[in-house]
């Protein structure tokens, strides 16, 4: 009887090894993302069409993947935004995520030092042409004559308005839409104007503990002044005039009391929701969820309505502003003929469903979503449609911008709140950003 | 030495050699290494080669990717130019200045008053020392929430009193006090327990005798209690320092170094250098501004405890 049962047993433990032995077939592949971690809603929807936010569109798309192609399996790490520093590490030893994602600022980084993958052959495999993708976005992805990644989006920053403030300051034009500044003295009398009739600040900015904002805003008017601060990529020029008014505008603003003061960023997405200030400068991927608020009862951007724009043109210069995008990288390292042919599937998937991705607020990389009666029916796109053109990069030759932000952003942030002088600030932003570059 | 311990055996008896293993049991034997080698291993690989290889590095124009050329001093006399720097290595001063005094007056107290054998004691000394199991996301977490301005803890009880509460984490003034508040809160429980050891190990009959001599409180504490335990106190303060200079977690989520660096420590600093500006000599030789400076902390500790024991 012990004999029969010993038996069986075994039988069956060899059926259940066979049975699942296809599922050990799959092609493994690791993947490392910023855009927030949401497994508590949207962990295991496949249906991406109900997924709403970044985080929850991502996830919705990679899971859709992993369902449509049995064969192969997206393994997901989610790291902090933008985790480049845990990815610097991971390529130091050896140990590189497969697929991951990468701004098209931080690719020259990795690209320069041959770490990511050169993109063409794998994408004409599976049909994916360079011409499938906006101007922005393969310029963006494309380092010396080859594609480093597949490009997904290009985003900026805009003015996201509370129309019920603005209403109230009296900053509405007859056709309903906002009255945005023409020039700097405009942008600092509307300001005035919008504290006074309000009681609160014009702009809803996160000055503490960041950097990114500044930097963004900085790049914007120093493109609109026609300033060609990287004309060498290896050596910056900020102490120049367009700066110094660039950030003599900032220090007004802050010294007149016309922004928030000491918000990080998730204090300053609570404080504008809550009606706290008429702009809030922040990028293209809040404005579905600032929609759906402006759709929900009892909501301060419900009140009056929510309008979003690009940034103004504030100086008589190129009409332009900062733009970046995002990306899939894929590292280099000896592969398969299998996993290679299941990265192409994977970046295929993603230029398919580009449309999906664009509704979380972000520019499609690919040209014919532009055209398709769905994306012109997502709310705002009539209004923000302008960056397609306004949108500019720094020169793609450019190293270690994530660092370099860094730096423009802590001077910037002296400079305005006092602990430098505006001129000893550009001073030291310059120097450190050229001891960075001169020691790459 | 062995002649001395044991009579020398008969040259004819056969027992001898045997006799005579026993007794150089006590002498050196390379043989005993291999009762230590397997520390001795890891201990080497882990912190002996990293030691002299940050060292080796730190005279190298060296990424992440590949060590570089070598550039001599180039490094050190670039940090000894860097205000960041300068300005990183007092940060960190400041901040240990702030903490360990406070560490260990308040791990004092607190195992002052805790030391008693009742249940209330127990579990007080128990959430005292809860804090120091959280990591440093936690602990940094929870005082985001309390200093966060607009909706935290703090904002809404100035909030009541119609007030605004200070920016404790953009204020240049009160970035560093915002990280040792927190900071405290998390490791005081190790100061605490080990006061709370030294005074249980103070006999009770002294305290009886000077009860009975009506010594006062301060009198008991400044007499017998403080001598007691002041080896202990020392070791606190070295243990503090120690750990109070790598302050790294805290201002890295708390601050992320700002406003304008003035909450940038060492520990920072380097990891800047080496992962975002990707510039590994530039952090390596921080790095061993660090260790050296670690090091004369607990050189000066040693040699003042040793002077102090042999004027004893």
């Amino acid at each position: 009887m012990h004999v029969w049962r010993t038996s069986i047993l075994a039988a069956a433990s060899a059926l259940a090894v066979m049975a699942a032995t296809p599922s050990f077939a799959a092609t493994e592949l690791s993947l490392q993302r910023f855009f927030g971690a949401c497994d508590a809603d949207f962990g295991s929807n496949t249906d991406v069409a109900k997924a709403v936010g970044e985080c929850g569109i991502i996830t919705s798309m990679i899971n859709k993947f992993n369902a449509d192609n049995p064969d192969i399996h997206i393994s997901v790490t989610t790291v902090e935004w933008p985790g480049y520093d845990q990815l610097t590490a991971q390529f130091a030893a050896g140990d590189p995520p497969d697929i991951v994602s990468i701004h098209h600022s931080a690719l020259s980084d990795y690209q320069s030092k041959g770490l990511l993958m050169p993109l063409d052959e794998v994408l004409a495999s599976v049909g994916v042409k360079p011409d499938d993708f906006t101007d922005a976005a393969r310029n963006g992805v494309t380092k010396d004559g080859q594609i480093y990644g597949l490009p997904i989006d290009n985003w900026t920053m805009l003015y996201h308005i509370n129309m019920d403030l603005f209403k109230q300051a009296d900053l509405v034009n007859a056709d309903g839409t906002p009255k945005l500044p023409t020039s700097v003295d405009e942008l600092l009398a509307q300001a005035k104007q919008f504290r006074e009739k309000t009681g609160k600040p014009y702009f809803v900015q996160n000055l503490a503990n960041e950097t990114a904002l500044y930097t963004r805003n900085f790049y914007t008017y120093l493109f609109q002044q026609d300033s060609d601060f990287f004309a060498d990529p290896l050596k910056v020029k900020l102490n120049t005039p367009e700066a110094k008014k660039v950030l003599e505008m900032y220090k007004a603003i802050f010294d007149q009391g016309d922004t928030t003061k000491d918000m990080d960023y998730a204090a300053s997405i609570n404080a504008f929701l809550a009606g706290e200030g008429g702009v809030h400068l922040n990028g293209t991927w809040v404005i579905g969820d600032y929609n759906a608020s402006s759709q929900t009862a009892g909501t301060a951007l419900n009140k009056g309505g929510y309008a979003v724009y690009p940034y103004p043109q504030l100086f008589p210069g190129k009409k332009a502003q900062y733009a970046d995008g995002h990306a899939w990288g894929i590292s280099q390292k000896d592969r398969s003929a299998e996993e290679t042919a299941a990265i192409g599937k994977f970046l295929k998937f993603f230029k398919d469903n580009d449309f999906e991705w664009s509704r979380t607020g972000h520019l499609p990389s690919v040209k014919a979503v532009f055209e398709t009666p769905a994306f012109k029916a997502l709310p705002h796109r009539d209004t923000v449609a302008p960056i397609a053109t306004l949108g500019t990069a720094l020169p793609s030759t450019v190293q270690r911008q994530f660092a370099i932000q860094d730096i423009i952003g802590q001077e910037m942030n002296a400079a305005m709140t006092g602990q430098k002088e505006v001129d000893a600030a550009l001073a030291d932003m310059e120097n450190r950003i050229n001891d960075l570059l001169a020691n790459l | 030495m062995a002649d001395l311990t044991l009579p020398r055996p008969a040259p004819a008896q056969p027992a001898a050699p045997s006799r005579r293993r026993v007794q150089n049991v006590n002498a050196p034997l390379w043989r005993n290494a291999l009762f230590v080698a397997p520390y001795l291993v890891f201990f080497v690989l882990l912190l002996i080669v990293p030691l002299f290889w940050g060292m080796w590095m730190s005279l190298h124009k060296a990424d992440a990717f590949s060590t570089g050329r070598f550039v001599g001093l180039a490094n050190y006399a670039r940090l000894f130019n860097d205000r960041i720097f300068l300005q990183a290595i007092g940060n960190t001063f400041y901040f240990v200045l702030l903490t360990v005094p406070a560490l260990a007056l308040i791990g004092l107290l607190l195992a002052l008053a805790l030391n008693r054998q009742t249940r209330t004691a127990a579990v007080l000394r128990t959430i005292f020392f809860a804090s120091s199991v959280l990591s440093v996301t936690i602990v940094t977490l929870i005082w985001r929430i309390v200093f966060v301005p607009g909706f935290g803890l703090l904002s809404t009880v100035y909030g009541w009193f119609g007030a605004t509460a200070p920016a404790f984490l953009s204020d240049p003034k009160l970035v560093m006090i915002a990280i040792a508040i927190a900071t405290i809160w998390w490791c005081i429980g190790l100061p605490m327990m080990l006061f709370l050891s030294a005074l249980q190990q103070i006999p009770g009959d002294i305290y009886e005798a000077a009860a009975l001599d009506n010594a006062g409180r301060w009198r008991t504490f400044r007499s017998i209690t403080f001598p007691s335990i002041k080896r202990t106190f020392v070791l606190v303060l070295v243990i503090q320092i120690v750990l109070q200079f790598q302050l790294f977690g805290q201002a890295r989520l708390m601050t992320n170094g700002g406003p304008n660096n003035v909450s940038t420590p060492l520990v920072l600093y380097i990891y800047d250098a080496a992962f975002k500006r990707w510039d590994l000599g530039l952090g390596a030789a921080a790095s061993e501004v660090l260790f050296a400076l670690i090091l004369v902390a607990a050189m000066i500790q040693y040699l003042v405890s040793r002077r102090r024991g042999e004027d004893a």
